[in-house]
C-alpha cells in the first residue's frame, strides 16, 4: 500500500503549548482517514502545515511523495481543499470565483463544475455575500471537488450544510474514493467520521493520542454498566473488580465504565442479590469524549 | 463592555492616526511660519505680500488668504485649511466603516442580537465618533499652539476654541454624510467611492468658487464653504453662527435619516432594492476569459473600482488643466525672490511647466493613494482567507507577489492615460500647447512611481500588514509636502530629497533617467523583499 500522508515529528509551536508537536502520521492512498479531536486541538494547524500554508516549527511532511513546503506548486495540481475559515469574497458572484480559481488551477472543466454544483444545488449566479453559511460551505467544496483531485484535504467540510446536503457530500467522498483518490478529513462530528471513514486520528492538546481502524477503535470500546443492589452494595469488592473504572455510587445504585472479561465482575457479584444489571456498548463519541478526560 | 466604549474603540486608530498627523503638521506650520517670516514689521510685510501672491494661485487647494503677516492669519490659510481635509478623510472612513464596515464583519449581527436597537446602535457609533472626533481636533489645536508659543506668537485660546468647534462640526457632517450614504449600498468599498466622489465635487464646487469661477448660490451646498465662512482667529473675524449651525444640523439630520434607513432596510442589504433577479439558476463558472488570465484577473475583479478612479482624476486633471492660464498670467513678471525660487525650483516657465509642476505632482500623490489602498486590499486578502484560497490552488506565492505589482502597475496605467488625456484635451481646448513628446514620457514617468510604492508596499504586508497601509501612506503624504513646501520654505536640499517624488524630477522640463531608474530600482528591492519575505511567513497569521 502506497503512502499519500506522511509526516515525520511536524511540530508547530505558537508558544503556550498551542499548536501541533510531534506528529508522525500516515495515511496511505485510496482510504479515507478522519482526524479528530475538539475545537484547539491542533487539527486546523495540521491541515495548514499539509498545505504549504505556514511553516513547521520542526519535522517534515510530504504528500504523494512531495516535501509540502518545497513541491508546494505542483503538489496543489493534486490536492483539493476545504478550509476551515471560510474566504470573504464579498460582491463576486459565484461563478465569477469558480472561474478565477479555475484559471488558476487549470484542471477544472466548466462540466465538472456544473455537475458538483447541480449535486449541491448551488446557484452560481449569486453574489457570494447572498449566500447562506450552507452555500458558502458548498461553493468551497464545489472547488474541491471539481477538479478531481487525487487527494482531498477538507477541514470540518460539513459546518453549515442540512442534512440533506450532508448526504450529498457523503456520496462525493464516496465517489471520489472509488476514483481512488485520498480523502483526508478532519472533523469533531463523530457520526461524519463513523458514516465516511475507514480510520482515525484523534489529537489532543497538540499531541497524536491514537491511530486506529474504525473497527479496532470499537474494540476499545467499553461497556457501560449499571446495577441496581437489593441492599447496601458491596462497595470494597465492586471497587477491586479489574476493568471497572469512574466506578459511582448512589443508595443501592452503582454504575461504571467496564473494559474487558465480564468474568470477574459476574463473579463480585455471585453473593449479592442483584435487582437490575444493565450493559451498553460506549458509542464512539464516548471514546473519543475518553481521551479528553 | 457598553456599546459606546466599543464606538470610541472602534475609531481609536483614526484618532491616534489624526492627532499623530495633523498635530505634527499644526506644529511644524507654527514654527515654521516663525522661521520664515521674519521678526520685524516690514519684513513681515513682504512675506504676507509673497504669500498672498502664492495663496491665491492655490486657491483651489486652500482658503483665502488674509492677514498672512500674523500667526493665525497663516495657520487658518496654510494649516487649518489642509487640516480639515485629512479630519474629512478620517470621517468618510469611519462614517462608511460605521454604516457598513461592521456589518461586513458580523459586528451589526452580534449587537443586534445583545437586544441593542438599530438606533441606538448608530446613536451610539456618531455619538462615540463625535467624541474621539473631538480630542483628535483639540489635541491638534494644542500642539499647533504649542508650536505658535515657541514662535512667541500664541494663539488666543477663546478663537482658537471655536476654530476647532468648526472643524469639528464640519467633520461630524462627512462622517454623517457617509454613514447615510453607507446605508444606500451594500459593501463599504461602495460605499466610500460613492461618498468620496460627492465629497469630492462638493470640494471643487468651494474650490472653484475659491478661485473665481461663478457657481452662484449653488457654493452654499458645499460645507467646506460653510466651513470657511468662519475665521475666528483672524483679527475682526468670528465664527459665522448660521453657517456652523447649517452644519450642525444637517450632521444630525443626516444622522437620523440614516438611523430611519438603517430601521426600514435589511441586515446585509441596501434601502433601495432593485427589481428580483431573474429565477435562472446558473451552474457553470463566468465566461469572462479575463477572470481566467494572469493579472488582468485581478484588475478585472477591480474594474469598477479603477474606472471610478480614473474618471475622478480626469475631471480633476481637467479643472487644473483649465485654470491654468489664470493662474501663470498672475504671477506675470513677479519678482518676488522666494517665489521666483520656488518657480525655478520647480522648473515652471511656461503654462506647458505650470500643467508639469501642478498636474503631476497632484497626480504622484493621488496614484500613491491608489497604491495605499491596494496594499490595504492585500492586507485584507490574508485576514479574510482569499490568500488561503487562492494558495490552495496550485499558485507559487512569488506569483501572488509578482502578479499583484503588476495587476496595480496596470490599473495605474488606464488611470494616469485617462486622466493625461483629459489634461491634454482640456489644455489644447484653453489654447495650452503641450510638448506631446514630454507629455506622453511625463506621464508614463508616473508608472515607476506607481511600481516603486508597490513594491515597498508589499514588502511592507509581508511584514505586517496591519501598520503597512499607514507606513506607506505616511511615506506618500511626508513625501509629497516635503516636495510642495520644500522650495517654499527655503527647506534642505536633503529634506525635498527623502521623498520618493524627488526621483520623478520635472520630466516636463528635462530627462532625469537616472532619477526613473532609481525608482524602478527601489520597485525592484521592494518587490524582492516582498517575496522573500512572503515566501517565509506563515499564511493568516
Amino acid at each position: 500500500m502506497t503512502t499519500a500522508i506522511q509526516t515525520k515529528g511536524l511540530t508547530k509551536d505558537y508558544g503556550a503549548g498551542h499548536g501541533i508537536f510531534d506528529l508522525d502520521l500516515t495515511v496511505n492512498e485510496g482510504e479515507v482517514f478522519g482526524f479528530l479531536g475538539p475545537n484547539g486541538a491542533g487539527k486546523t494547524t495540521t491541515i495548514k502545515l499539509l498545505m504549504g500554508l505556514i511553516h513547521a516549527t520542526k519535522g517534515s511532511a510530504t504528500i504523494l511523495g512531495l516535501d509540502v513546503d518545497r513541491d508546494a506548486v505542483p503538489l496543489k495540481h493534486r490536492i483539493g481543499y476545504v478550509p476551515g475559515e471560510l474566504p470573504q469574497f464579498g460582491g463576486w458572484r459565484g461563478s465569477e470565483i469558480v472561474a478565477y480559481i479555475a484559471g488558476l488551477r487549470g484542471d477544472m472543466t466548466d462540466s465538472a463544475v456544473e455537475a458538483v454544483a447541480k449535486r449541491l444545488d448551488l446557484d452560481l449566479g449569486r453574489k457570494y455575500r447572498e449566500y447562506s453559511h450552507g452555500n458558502k460551505q458548498k461553493l468551497a467544496l464545489l472547488l474541491a471537488f471539481a477538479p478531481m483531485p487525487a487527494l482531498l484535504i477538507l477541514d470540518e467540510p460539513t459546518s453549515g450544510l442540512d442534512p440533506l446536503h450532508q448526504q450529498e457530500f457523503y456520496g462525493l467522498v464516496r465517489d471520489a474514493r472509488a476514483r481512488g483518490a485520498t480523502i483526508f478529513i478532519s472533523s469533531h462530528v463523530l457520526s461524519e467520521v463513523e458514516h465516511v471513514c475507514d480510520r482515525v486520528g484523534i489529537v489532543r492538546e497538540g499531541h497524536l493520542a491514537t491511530v486506529g481502524q474504525l473497527d479496532q477503535l470499537a474494540g476499545m470500546r467499553a461497556h457501560r454498566i449499571e446495577i441496581v443492589f437489593a441492599g447496601p452494595p458491596p462497595v470494597e469488592r465492586i471497587r477491586a473488580i479489574p476493568g471497572l473504572e469512574q466506578v459511582a455510587v448512589e443508595d443501592h445504585r452503582v454504575s461504571g465504565m467496564f473494559r474487558g472479561e465480564f468474568e470477574p465482575l459476574l463473579a463480585a457479584l455471585a453473593n449479592s442479590r442483584v435487582t437490575k444489571f444493565e450493559s451498553r456498548e460506549t458509542s464512539l463519541e464516548e471514546i473519543f469524549l475518553g481521551f479528553y478526560k | 463592555m457598553t456599546l459606546f466604549r466599543l464606538a470610541l474603540r472602534s475609531h481609536r486608530t483614526g484618532l491616534l492616526m489624526t492627532a499623530l498627523v495633523v498635530s505634527a503638521g499644526g506644529l511644524l506650520n507654527a514654527v515654521g511660519f516663525a522661521q520664515i517670516a521674519g521678526d520685524t514689521p516690514s519684513a513681515r510685510a513682504v512675506f504676507a505680500q509673497q504669500m498672498e501672491l502664492l495663496a491665491r494661485q492655490l486657491t483651489y487647494l486652500l482658503p483665502a488668504p488674509a492677514q498672512l503677516d500674523t500667526m493665525a492669519g497663516y495657520l487658518t490659510w496654510r494649516w487649518f485649511g489642509s487640516a480639515v481635509l485629512i479630519y474629512a478623510f478620517w470621517a468618510l472612513l469611519a462614517g462608511t466603516g460605521a454604516g457598513r464596515g461592521d456589518e461586513e464583519r458580523g459586528l451589526i449581527e452580534l449587537w443586534l442580537s445583545t437586544g441593542a436597537s438599530r438606533m441606538r446602535l448608530l446613536e451610539v457609533r456618531a455619538a462615540g465618533f463625535a467624541a474621539i472626533a473631538a480630542v483628535s481636533i483639540a489635541v491638534m489645536l494644542a500642539v499647533t499652539d504649542v508650536g505658535a508659543a515657541i514662535g512667541q506668537e500664541p494663539l488666543p485660546l477663546g478663537p482658537l476654541a471655536l476654530e476647532g468647534l468648526a472643524m469639528w462640526v464640519l467633520t461630524l457632517f462627512v462622517f454623517a454624510f457617509a454613514l447615510l450614504v453607507a446605508q444606500l449600498v451594500t459593501t463599504r468599498r461602495g460605499a466610500t467611492g460613492i461618498a468620496g466622489i460627492v465629497v469630492l465635487a462638493l470640494f471643487m464646487l468651494n474650490a472653484a468658487a475659491r478661485s473665481g469661477v461663478d457657481v452662484g448660490a449653488v457654493r452654499w451646498l458645499s460645507p467646506f464653504y460653510l466651513f470657511e465662512r468662519s475665521a475666528p482667529l483672524l483679527r475682526g473675524g468670528s465664527l459665522e453662527f448660521p453657517a456652523t449651525a447649517a452644519l450642525a444640523v444637517g450632521s444630525v439630520l443626516l444622522i437620523a435619516i440614516a438611523i430611519a434607513a438603517f430601521i426600514r432596510r435589511d441586515i446585509g442589504g441596501p434601502l433601495l432594492r432593485g427589481a428580483p433577479r431573474s429565477s435562472r439558476v446558473a451552474w457553470r463558472p463566468s465566461a469572462d476569459p479575463l477572470l481566467r488570465t494572469p493579472v488582468l484577473a485581478i484588475v478585472d475583479q477591480q474594474r469598477i473600482w479603477i474606472v471610478a478612479w480614473a474618471l475622478g482624476l480626469a475631471v480633476l486633471a481637467a479643472f487644473l488643466t483649465s485654470i491654468t492660464k489664470v493662474m501663470v498670467d498672475a504671477f506675470g513678471n513677479s519678482d518676488i525672490p522666494i517665489l521666483r525660487a520656488y518657480f525655478e525650483r520647480a522648473g515652471i516657465n511656461a503654462y506647458a511647466d505650470f500643467v508639469g509642476v501642478i498636474w503631476f505632482s497632484t497626480l504622484l500623490l493621488l496614484i500613491s493613494l491608489f497604491v495605499v489602498v491596494q496594499v490595504n486590499g492585500w492586507a485584507a486578502d490574508d485576514a479574510e482567507g482569499r490568500l488561503e484560497t487562492i494558495l490552495s490552488a496550485p499558485v507559487s506565492r512569488a506569483r501572488v507577489v509578482v502578479e499583484r505589482v503588476a495587476a496595480v502597475v496596470v490599473a495605474c496605467a488606464v488611470i494616469v492615460a485617462t486622466s493625461s488625456l483629459a489634461v491634454y484635451l482640456t489644455a489644447t481646448s484653453t489654447g495650452i500647447s503641450l510638448p506631446a513628446g514630454r507629455f506622453v514620457f511625463a506621464s508614463a514617468a508616473v508608472l515607476p512611481v506607481a511600481y516603486a510604492f508597490s513594491g515597498i508596499g508589499h514588502a511592507l504586508v509581508g511584514w505586517r500588514p496591519r501598520v503597512a497601509v499607514a507606513i506607506l501612506g505616511a511615506l506618500a503624504i511626508v513625501g509629497y509636502f516635503a516636495q510642495q513646501f520644500g522650495p517654499l520654505f527655503q527647506w534642505p536640499d536633503w529634506v525635498t530629497n527623502i521623498s520618493l517624488y524627488a526621483l520623478y524630477g520635472t520630466p516636463m522640463s528635462k530627462d532625469d533617467w537616472s532619477g526613473i531608474a532609481t525608482l524602478i530600482v527601489i520597485g525592484i528591492a521592494g518587490t524582492a523583499v516582498a517575496l522573500v519575505v512572503m515566501r517565509r511567513r506563515d499564511v493568516g497569521r
